[in-house]
């Protein structure tokens, strides 16, 4: 009687608990369902919209995202550099290569709610392609880091991990089947303070 | 040794249950969904500023910092609702979302008539009504026909560098969302 009670607790214990967490795992993972990948960069073009996935759905729901449109943009999110070591914020690196078609980008470093990090200074850990300045083959060399960096500099500080979230705004590739031929700029890292 | 196996297995199916089953409550049950986030801040039929910048933290997550954006919610039951903002930015895009916030419908400023935003969200049987009988205010707005009845616009500005700080707020300031009269 009590081996039987034990046994139905014991199932309902994996039900519930693996059941529940791995929903939560889910959910909590950058590279979750529908996510579409390109080098380092991972995006969600369905997020947010009535053809997504469950969840998708519920993470919308969870975090209070109101995604971006299709007429308004895409945004796509890094965790990881070339080497696939985590992006962090005491390290510096270099983005290089070119953009797809956009009428403009916005490039900038994030915490863990994707969220832009505070700098603590008045220059925000954000870029825009109005006023980067481009090489000769209109690719775009971006330096990361604490030290000011000539050419293009995103200053990011502090210690932890870090995502790059670069977002294309009125641009063709947010119909998906623009995404098929799209390359984006590599993370190389450059540097690590101790 | 075999009832234990027996249980073991039950627990997995049940897991597979209990997942599926979490998944498909989670939107039905979120307090955190960006509904019940800007209810907490504002009232219907206000437009409310989304970015930290007006004070306070951001109310829904995730806002590019190069931008400014501004939300208010809608009741379609009441009637049609008009947003209005005078152009004069470099960038700017509305998006339509139903109560759950799914994106039903998105513009921006190169698919409008003009540089201005001026939309009206209606359901389609609404729609028919003021088909019938267009008013020579709205004759130049863009029509988003949603089959939804409560949802939420959010109109997004670019903020290319400080200078643009102040004139992207008026724009915002002076965006409206209201009930219209038909």
């Amino acid at each position: 009687m009590l081996r039987n009670a034990s046994l139905t607790l014991l199932s309902l214990a994996i039900a519930i608990g693996l059941g529940g967490g791995s929903v939560w795992y889910a959910l909590n993972a950058q590279d979750g369902v529908g996510a579409i990948r390109i080098g380092q960069w991972t995006a969600f073009p369905e997020i947010g919209t009535q053809a997504a996935d469950p969840y998708s759905k519920a993470r919308v729901a969870r975090e209070g995202v109101l995604a971006l449109g299709q007429a308004e943009g895409l945004s796509f999110v890094a965790e990881r550099d070339e080497s696939g070591a985590p992006l962090k914020r005491q390290c510096a690196y270099t983005i290089v290569g070119g953009y797809p078609t956009a009428r403009f980008w916005t490039l900038y470093a994030a915490d863990q709610s994707l969220g832009v990090i505070d700098t603590g200074k008045a220059r925000q850990a954000a870029l825009q392609s109005y006023e980067v300045l481009r090489q000769p083959d209109n690719s775009v060399v971006i330096s990361v880091g604490d030290r000011p960096a000539p050419g293009n500099w995103l200053l990011t500080n502090g210690f932890g991990k870090m995502y790059f979230v670069l977002t294309f705004y009125d641009t063709p590739i947010a119909s998906s089947t623009g995404l098929s031929d799209v390359t984006l700029p590599r993370i190389l890292k450059a540097g690590c303070h101790a | 040794m075999r009832s234990l196996l027996h249980a073991l297995i039950l627990g997995l199916l049940g897991a597979g249950i209990v997942h599926i089953a979490v998944l498909f409550l989670v939107p039905e049950f979120s307090e955190r969904d960006a509904w019940s986030r800007l209810a907490m801040a504002s009232d219907l039929y206000k437009m409310t500023r989304l970015d930290a910048e007006a004070g306070g933290a951001p109310v829904v997550k995730s806002v590019d910092p190069m931008f400014y954006a501004a939300a208010c919610r809608f009741d379609l039951a009441d009637g049609l609702v008009r947003i209005r903002a005078p152009g004069d930015v470099p960038f700017w895009s509305a998006s339509v979302y139903d109560r759950s916030g799914h994106n039903i419908y998105s513009f921006n400023d190169h698919n409008a008539n003009s540089e201005k935003l001026d939309a009206v969200v209606l359901t389609p049987a609404q729609m028919i009504d003021v088909r019938r009988d267009l008013p020579e205010e709205l004759q130049g707005a863009i029509f988003v026909e949603a089959p939804i009845e409560e949802g939420i616009v959010v109109v997004r500005a670019f903020v290319p560098d400080d200078s643009w700080k102040p004139i992207v707020s008026r724009f915002l300031e002076q965006s409206a969302c209201e009930l219209q009269d038909y």
